[in-house]
C-alpha cells in the first residue's frame, strides 16, 4: 500500500494560542482514518490544513509525494474535501453545480460530463440532477456535497461529518460509498458519532485539546485488557502494584478491569494473583469498545 | 484557471434575474439619454454648436454610463466574497487547485465580463448614427476605454470591500461610500495636490473628450492594482490567519 498523505509535525496556532500541537498523520491506499474528539479538539482545523484551506503554523504535508505548501496545485488536485457545512451554491441546479466543480478542478468539458454522471450515480443523485439545490432536503444537499468532493477522482478524500443530516438508510449508503471509495483511495473522516467511526473506519485518531491522545487500529485492542474476579477483594492499589499491570478500574465488588503492559500475557498476572492468595475466580479478556477507548483517552477513564 | 473561474462566475450571475434586470435598466437609461442628447443637438442652432455631436455624446451619454456603472458595480460585487465566506462556498475554491491570485483575478474578470454590455452600450448606440453622419471614432474609442478603466476600478474597490465584510449589504455600502469619496476628492482640495489627483472625474473627463493621456490611464491602473493588491493580501491573510 502506497502512502498517499504524510503530515509531519503539523501544528497550528491562532493569535499565538496553539490549537493543534505538533502531530504526525499518515494515510495509505485502503485506509479509512477516523478523527474523533470532543468539540474544539482541532479536528476541523486539521482537516482544513490537510486540504490546503488553512496554512499550518509549522510542519509539512505531502500528498502523493508533492509538498502541499511548496507545490500546492498538483497536491490539491489529489484532494477532495467536504467541509462540515457543504459548500453549495443554492441557486444552481445539481448538474450545473457539479459540472462547475469539475471544471474548476481542471477537467475538460467531455471529462466533466463523464465525471458528472459517475459522481451522481455513486451518490444516488440521478433523479435530482435538474433540481435547484436550495429545493433539496438536507440529506440530498449533503450527498451533493459528497459528490463534489469525489467528482474529480481524488486520491485522498477528506470528509468532515459526512453523515450529518442523513436518515439511517442514507447513512448506510454513505458508509458503503466511503468503503468503496477507500478501495482505491485513502479517506479521512471526522464524526462525533462513535458508532459511525466504528462502523466505517479501520484506523482511528482520538484528539483532545489539539493533541493525539490515542492512535491505533480499530480491529485490535489498544492494550491487553482483562476482567478479573477475586474472592479476597484486595485494594486497587495492591493490584496496580503487580508488575504486568498498568491500570486498574473497580467494576463492582470483587470485580476489576485491569490493563496489562503491551506484550505481557495474563499467565503472569494469574500466577501473581495466586501467589498473593487473593482467590482468582474469573479472568476474561476484554476488547475495549471505541467508546471506552474514547473516554479513557479523553477523560482518563473517569467518566 | 483565471479564464475558467471568470467564465463560471459570469455564467452563475447570468442565470439570476439580477443580471438581466440590470442590463435592461441600463439599456433603458442609456437609450433615453442617447435620444435626449440627439434631440437636443438637432434642435440647436448651428451657431450654438460649439462642440460636435460626438463630443456631446461623450459628455452626456458616456457621463451617464459612468453613473450607471457606479450604481450597478457594488450590487454585482457585494456578494462575490462576502456571501462565499458566509455560505462556506469559498472553501470550494481555497481547497481546490486554484491559487489565491487566480481566485481574485478570476472573480475580477468575471464581474468585468458582466459589465461589458454596459461598457459597450454607449459606443454601440453612438455607432448607429454612422449611416447618417460622421462620428469621431477616436473619441468614442477613448471614452469606451475610460468606461472600461472606471468599471475596473469600481470592481476592484467592490471586491476589496466584499472581502472585508461577510455581510453583502455592508460590503455594498462601503463600496458606494469609497467610490463616491473618490469622485468628490477634487472638490474643496487644492488643484495639483495629491488628493485632487486621487479623484477620478478629471481623469475620466479627458478620456470622455477623446484625450488619451498615459497619465490618466496610469491613474486608473495604479488605483485598480492598489485595491487588487489589498484584496490579495487580505485573502492570503485569511488562509494564514
Amino acid at each position: 500500500m502506497s502512502t498517499l498523505l504524510n503530515a509531519k509535525q503539523l501544528q497550528r496556532s491562532f493569535h499565538g494560542r496553539p490549537v493543534v500541537e505538533p502531530l504526525d498523520l499518515q494515510l495509505s491506499t485502503g485506509d479509512i482514518l477516523g478523527l474523533l474528539g470532543p468539540n474544539g479538539a482541532g479536528k476541523s482545523t486539521i482537516m482544513r490544513m490537510l486540504c490546503g484551506d488553512l496554512a499550518p503554523s509549522g510542519g509539512t504535508i505531502e500528498i502523493g509525494g508533492d509538498d502541499l505548501l511548496q507545490r500546492p496545485l498538483p497536491s490539491k488536485r489529489r484532494i477532495g474535501f467536504l467541509p462540515e457545512r457543504p459548500p453549495l451554491h443554492q441557486d444552481q441546479t445539481v448538474d450545473e453545480y457539479l459540472t462547475d466543480c469539475a471544471y474548476l478542478r481542471g477537467m475538460d468539458r467531455s471529462a466533466c460530463k463523464t465525471a458528472l454522471l459517475q459522481s451522481k450515480q455513486q451518490c444516488g443523485l440521478e433523479s435530482v440532477g435538474s433540481r435547484l439545490i436550495r429545493k433539496l432536503s438536507k440529506g440530498y444537499q449533503q450527498r451533493v456535497g459528497l459528490a463534489q468532493a469525489i467528482i474529480h477522482d481524488p486520491q485522498v478524500v477528506i470528509l468532515d461529518e459526512p453523515t450529518d443530516g442523513l436518515d439511517p438508510a442514507q447513512i448506510r449508503q454513505v458508509r458503503e460509498l466511503i468503503r468503496s471509495l477507500a478501495e482505491t483511495r485513502g479517506v479521512i473522516l471526522s464524526s462525533h458519532i462513535l458508532p459511525e467511526i466504528q462502523a466505517t473506519c479501520n484506523r482511528v485518531v482520538i484528539l483532545q485539546d489539539g493533541r493525539i491522545v490515542y492512535s491505533g487500529d480499530l480491529s485490535t485492542p489498544a492494550s491487553p485488557c482483562y476482567r478479573i474476579g477475586l474472592e479476597q477483594d484486595p485494594d486497587e492499589v495492591l493490584i496496580a502494584a503487580l508488575s504486568p499491570v498498568t491500570s486498574v478500574e473497580r467494576l463492582h465488588t470483587d470485580y476489576f478491569r485491569v490493563t496489562l503492559k503491551t506484550g505481557d500475557n495474563p499467565s503472569e498476572l494469574s500466577r501473581l494473583i495466586l501467589e498473593k492468595g487473593w482467590g482468582l475466580i474469573e479472568l476474561t479478556p476484554e476488547t475495549l469498545s471505541l467508546e471506552q477507548r474514547y473516554l479513557q483517552a479523553t477523560t482518563g477513564g473517569k467518566s | 484557471m483565471i479564464r475558467r473561474l471568470a467564465w463560471v462566475e459570469w455564467k452563475r450571475v447570468m442565470r439570476t434575474p439580477l443580471a438581466w434586470v440590470m442590463l435592461a435598466v441600463s439599456l433603458c437609461l442609456l437609450s433615453w439619454q442617447f435620444l435626449g442628447t440627439l434631440e437636443a443637438f438637432v434642435g440647436m442652432q448651428t451657431g450654438d454648436r460649439i462642440l460636435g455631436l460626438t463630443h456631446h455624446l461623450g459628455l452626456q451619454l458616456f457621463g451617464l454610463a459612468a453613473v450607471v456603472l457606479f450604481l450597478i458595480t457594488p450590487i454585482l460585487t457585494m456578494r462575490v466574497f462576502s456571501e462565499a465566506f458566509r455560505s462556506g462556498t469559498y472553501t470550494l475554491l481555497s481547497s481546490g487547485p486554484i491559487s489565491v491570485n487566480d481566485i481574485l483575478l478570476g472573480k475580477f474578470f468575471g464581474i468585468l465580463l458582466l459589465q461589458l454590455p454596459c461598457i459597450l452600450m454607449p459606443a454601440g448606440l453612438s455607432l448607429t448614427l454612422t449611416t447618417d453622419t460622421t462620428l469621431d471614432l477616436g473619441l468614442i474609442t477613448a471614452a469606451t476605454l475610460g468606461l472600461l478603466l472606471l468599471s475596473a476600478l469600481y470592481t476592484a474597490i467592490g471586491l476589496y470591500l466584499s472581502i472585508l465584510s461577510e455581510n453583502p449589504a455592508v460590503a455594498a455600502a462601503g463600496a458606494y461610500g469609497l467610490s463616491l469619496l473618490l469622485s468628490l476628492l477634487d472638490q474643496h482640495t487644492a488643484s495639483g495636490g495629491f488628493l485632487h489627483w486621487l479623484a477620478w472625474p478629471s481623469h475620466y473627463l479627458n478620456l470622455q473628450m477623446g484625450l488619451l493621456n498615459s497619465s490618466d490611464i496610469a491613474y486608473f491602473l495604479l488605483l485598480m492594482l492598489f485595491f487588487l493588491g489589498l484584496s490579495y493580501h487580505r485573502l492570503d491573510q485569511r488562509r494564514c490567519g
